[in-house]
């Protein structure tokens, strides 16, 4: 009846212990993956900011402008790609929505990123886009793969739309969370006004044969927790000029907009609490239960060695060791 | 005769283990086979108004 036990605490044993790697090496990199219809909105806010006024193309300073900020997982686009790339795809449509004091539109920005749901590599297929333009992204863009390194990544810039690398800059604690902490910057680089102007009968046309350009530059942090990759907090050192042309009316530049972008309140608490309960998830599969069922698999081990060994009937003979056979001679 | 016994005890116990092994495989290889439901689209709009709240 012991052997028996013992026989079973075995397979128990080894069942364990080989769920421990197995679990940590070959499921977890198949089943963590970005959800294909994941939705998520952000609201950040630039208090005291400057902004442009398109009446009298004059900059003034204003309270608060405010970023909304949409990411909406698109299933059947994911699916249509996945047939044809062969691997799960995520595709995220965007739009990066800024609104004035007075609630009235100033520039919208509508992307589509297309993007491996498990490396967080981007795919390259029909429909990825920033502003209705075609891109091909290299890099990541608003989240970082899953065990984020202590490294450099190279970041898509949409406004650009090129990519550059974002440094780490060191691990920091950010509300309890073990952060690794990025930051990018963006030289004054000239830039496509937005296919949506704030004034009506303003098009990116009609602003071209003016001569007037329009330049960008800024500096983008995050707070990365490095288990899941997802930002616990952002925020943005953000200028915009016009520049040349007939419509500064002799003047080389004026600001459209200028202000430090940080995430509201709430938005920051949400977060935490959302990258808290997914690190949790993440960190069962890939150290509480492989290191559990290790353990496990070792007291089973232990416990079935000593049950067979209590099984032996007294006064047993104990095995004598295999004995090479002599060597036959004619 | 004692060797014969130690054989079939040994037998047994690889056997055993064998089993043990068996069974992880087929489901963690189950488990990853199955994946994760996709989901669906949110029927909610990428918005054009500040939310009052997450």
């Amino acid at each position: 009846m012991r052997r028996k036990a013992s026989l079973i605490l075995l397979a128990l044993a080894v069942f364990f212990a080989a769920l421990s790697p197995l679990l940590r090496w070959y499921a977890f990199p198949r089943l963590a993956k970005i959800p294909a219809g994941q939705y998520q909105d952000m609201v950040l806010e630039a208090k005291d900011a400057t902004l442009l006024d398109y009446g009298t193309m004059k900059a003034r300073k204003v309270s608060k402008v405010t970023v909304v900020q949409t990411l909406k997982g698109n299933v059947e686009a994911s699916e249509k790609i996945e047939r044809s790339a062969g691997r799960d795809v995520v595709v995220w449509d965007s739009l990066s929505y800024v609104q004035g004091p007075d609630g009235k539109m100033v520039s919208k920005l509508p992307e589509r990123y297309i993007f491996d749901a498990h490396s967080q590599e981007p795919v390259h297929a029909t429909g990825e886009s920033v502003d209705g333009d075609p891109v091909t992204r290299r890099g990541i863009e608003f989240k970082w793969p899953f065990r984020t390194e202590k490294r450099d990544y190279e970041y898509f810039d949409a406004q650009t739309r090129t990519s550059a690398p974002i440094h780490y800059k060191g691990t920091r604690t950010f509300r309890g969370v073990e952060v690794y902490y990025f930051e990018q910057t963006i030289p004054w680089t000239k830039v496509r006004f937005p296919k949506i102007m704030p004034v009506q009968g303003v098009t990116p046309e009609s602003l071209a044969k003016t001569g007037t350009t329009r330049w960008y530059t800024t500096v983008r942090r995050f707070w990365v927790e490095p288990v899941t990759g997802a930002p616990v907090y952002g925020e943005e050192s953000h200028k915009e000029e016009l520049r040349g042309g007939t419509l500064l009316g002799g003047r080389d530049k004026v600001t459209a907009f200028s202000g430090d972008v940080k995430m509201r309140e709430d938005y920051i608490r949400h977060t935490v609490d959302l990258v808290k309960a997914n690190r949790t998830l993440v960190l069962l599969m890939t150290s509480y239960l492989p290191w559990g069922f290790l353990l496990l698999g070792a007291a089973l081990l232990a416990l079935s060695l000593y049950l067979e060994a209590r099984g032996r009937r007294p006064g047993e003979p104990t095995p004598a060791p295999a004995t090479d056979p002599e060597p036959v001679s004619a | 005769m004692y060797q014969l016994l130690l054989r079939e005890a040994r037998m047994r116990a690889l056997i055993a283990a064998a089993t043990g092994l068996a069974a992880a495989l087929a489901l963690v290889l189950a488990v990853t086979a199955m994946g994760s439901p996709a989901g669906h689209t949110s029927p909610r709009p990428l918005l054009t108004t500040v939310p009052q709240h997450p």
